[in-house]
């Protein structure tokens, strides 16, 4: 009540003010009419010798011998502008595609790595066999749809076909720092998430995200992403996400008809030096959960809530150095029902896990030294089967040491040494990767 | 909650009226320095490159997002020089004004007499431009055509101040005519550099010199030692009166190639800002009073 009273108020000053300025209106009229042709003819004037000094600054005027750089090819007309995306992309999107191909050897056989999962965590192994290993070419197409909407899909194609990873729309003109992206997308649930696998800073994916989303992440969801940017002195990014739920490890994709995966999440940023930045932010990612990948020969059933901490310095002084510094947590809580599959009996499950990974990336000329640590049940490691917390041995954590070799910008060459012990068993996992990643086309720019 | 967002609505609304007149954010430190010629105090400037780095490669950080979010009018040099993260920058920025084909969006690279336009290239050439050499700032003749395109541009924007910004723009001619007098006082015609990069074609032709061979063996792509041992017989057989390279990129190599052979590095600012320098002007006279 107060606050319409203070409003007609306002009008009302407003009012009064606009009233009395209109006094006398036609004098003014008549004096801002020869105001503006003195104007006009200043205005004239000085463009007749601003094109009497583009004829003398042209270099064409000058002499003929001096053309020695060049040829000029375009006209003094001001030339096209040129699209969202650089160039024209009317008749054709932008393509690109990103070969990830790596050669893999470990000390442990192929028959034993499809049984490594992480007790406690999943039963879903590492995608990796010894040998020779093709992880995807991605096919890239993007383009704008129109002034109102930018297009994107992400096609990789593997060994057993192509895939429709991602395909969304962007909105482009919304106003007051709003955004809208719907159709398969990569959830930006904390970081690693958004990242395409070629965009790693390591061959695999860190362990909490292998642990609770499985070895790709959570990958592409279907559902509608809603972000804003306020117009602050910092950086402030909030979002929120509605998902159909599909990821095998968190959701599963007979949880619940509709959709049944939630998350928000703040990603914040500023200066910390003048060649330093650091960015960070919460997240949450919530929602039904029906899946058989927790723990072998049971169906679990209930609820999860996944909680992620991000934070990443930046130091970039000059092309020829830089240094990235990354560590995120991620905590889950998971309630529900554990059935088995041949005895059909039912026991609650209930469980509070979390994990780390902290990671550091020196950039010197076109060589990249990786270090990482990854590790799981750092503060919570509550796995609790009808009641009783379950002794599931060893905490898991891995270290992990990589350089890699980058010819450009669009080639790849890895070199990365992991010492695995997630499986919570007496042997360490010895990986060794040699990983190419080569990039063709017009590809999108990564995010920060 | 309810009043959490209304205070975050309430900082917003306060945030976006601090700063008074257009709000303009130019990609590189030469952008912004135009623009502050023309718009003066009736304009306030942010630069999102800074000139200690090089622009073909450059990250898009947060920072860039939010400067653009609140622009008025976003200036680029274009030419696809910033493909790698204005794109990226445009669509976080969730402004529509600063949209490609609206008022606020402003490429530079529309006024210029573009060099090098290229109609087969592939990346095996190295990072080739292919809508053309996009390191026209060092031409004193396109920045003419880009400072009365932004007068344009400002004026439509804010049409109270439209005659502020001509007689600006007049101001600025005048005084690039005076220059040019100094500059092209230099006698460079009929000499011959070597450059490290592709950056300074519009230069040898505005001035009349030449660029006989690169550092680079293609663009962006470092120089084997075996390209070195070439270039060294070259300079050699040559007798270049330089080799023309900038504090960012190059440096290592050009001291190589001078304490074998013998040849005068010339080091010239890549940018308004480097070796000191405070505008657009400040930034020719360096490069040219280094030519000498």
């Amino acid at each position: 009540m107060r606050k319409k009273t203070a409003f007609f108020l306002f009008l009302f000053v407003f009012s009064f003010a606009v009233r009395s300025f209109g006094s006398d209106i036609d004098s003014r009229l008549t004096v801002l009419e020869e105001t503006i042709k003195q104007q006009g003819k200043t205005i004239e004037e000085q463009q007749k010798v601003i094109n009497g000094l583009k004829e003398e600054l042209g270099p064409g005027k000058r002499d003929e011998a001096a053309k020695t750089g060049g040829k000029p090819q375009e006209e003094a007309r001001p030339q096209e502008v040129t699209g969202f995306f650089g160039g024209s992309s009317m008749t054709n999107p932008n393509i690109s595609l990103v070969l990830d191909t790596f050669y893999y050897s470990s000390n442990r056989k192929d028959a034993e790595l499809v049984k490594s999962g992480i007790p406690g965590f999943t039963t879903v192994p590492p995608e990796q066999n010894n040998g020779f290993n093709l992880r995807a070419a991605e096919l890239f197409l993007f383009s704008p749809v129109d002034p109102y909407f930018n297009l994107y899909s992400n096609l990789p194609v593997t060994e057993d076909g192509i895939e429709l990873e991602e395909a969304y729309f962007v909105t482009t003109s919304l106003p007051e720092g709003l955004q809208v992206k719907g159709g398969k997308f990569k959830s930006n649930f904390s970081r690693l998430d958004a990242q395409h696998p070629h965009a790693w800073d390591f061959a695999d994916i860190a362990l909490p995200y292998r642990a609770f989303l499985g070895p790709e992440g959570l990958g592409g969801e279907k559902g509608v992403q809603v972000t804003y940017l306020p117009s602050l002195p910092v950086y402030t990014l909030l979002g929120a996400e509605a998902l159909q739920g599909e990821n095998d490890l968190l959701f599963g994709k007979d949880a619940q008809s509709g959709s049944h995966g939630f998350s928000f999440f703040i990603k914040s940023s500023f200066e910390t030096t003048e060649n330093s930045t650091f960015y960070f932010g919460p997240s949450v990612l919530f929602g039904k959960t029906r899946n058989t990948n927790i723990l072998d020969g049971a169906e679990f059933s209930g609820k999860s809530a996944l909680y992620g901490m991000e934070a990443v310095w930046k130091w970039k002084p000059s092309k020829q150095q830089g240094l990235i510094l990354q560590s995120e947590y991620l905590s889950l809580t998971q309630n529900g029902n554990l059935t088995d599959a041949v005895t059909a009996n039912v026991d609650s499950l209930k469980r509070r896990q979390d994990g780390f990974y902290a990671q550091g990336i020196y950039q010197l000329d076109r060589w990249r030294f990786g270090a990482r640590y990854d590790m799981l049940e750092l503060f919570a490691d509550s796995f609790e089967q009808a009641g009783i917390q379950q002794n599931l041995g060893t905490k898991p954590w891995r270290v992990t040491g990589s350089v890699d070799y980058n010819p450009t910008e669009f080639s790849r060459i890895r070199f990365q040494y992991t010492r695995d012990r997630s499986a919570r068993d007496d042997r360490a996992n010895n990986e060794f990767f040699v990983q190419l990643i080569f990039g063709i086309g017009a590809h999108a720019a990564h995010a920060f | 909650m309810r009043v959490f967002f209304l205070a975050l609505l309430m900082v917003s609304a306060l945030a976006g009226q601090a700063l008074a007149g257009l709000n303009v954010v130019a990609t590189l430190p030469w952008v912004g320095s135009l623009a502050r010629e023309i718009g003066k105090d009736k304009i306030s400037v942010s630069i999102l490159v800074k000139p200690s780095q090089d622009p073909h490669i450059v990250e898009a950080k947060p920072g860039m997002i939010l400067a653009a979010r609140k622009a008025d009018l976003l200036m680029y040099n274009g030419l696809d020089l910033e493909i790698g993260y204005l794109p990226l920058i445009m669509e976080s920025a969730k402004n529509p004004k600063i949209l490609p084909g609206k008022p606020g969006n402003f490429d530079c690279s529309r006024f210029v007499k573009v060099l090098e336009k290229q109609t087969a290239v592939d990346r095996s050439m190295g990072d080739v431009h292919p809508l053309g050499n996009p390191h026209y700032h060092y031409s004193p003749s396109n920045i003419l055509r880009v400072a009365e395109g932004m007068t344009a541009a400002l004026s439509e924007l804010d049409r109270a101040d439209a005659d502020f910004y001509r007689s600006n723009f007049q101001e600025f001619a005048l005084k690039l005519k005076e220059r040019q007098k100094e500059w092209h006082a230099n006698q460079l015609q009929g000499k011959k550099f070597i450059a490290y990069h592709r950056l300074f074609e519009y230069l040898a032709f505005e001035f009349g010199f030449q660029i006989t061979d690169y550092v680079e063996p293609k663009p962006g792509i470092p120089p084997s030692a075996g390209h070195i041992v070439t270039l060294m017989e070259n300079i050699r057989r040559t007798k270049p009166d330089g080799l023309l390279t900038t504090e960012i990129y190059g440096m290592k190599e050009s001291e190589t190639l001078a304490a074998k052979t013998g040849i005068r590095v010339i080091v010239l600012p890549n940018d308004v800002g480097a070796s000191g320098t405070t505008d657009w002007f400040d930034f020719m006279d360096k490069v040219l009073s280094s030519l000498k």
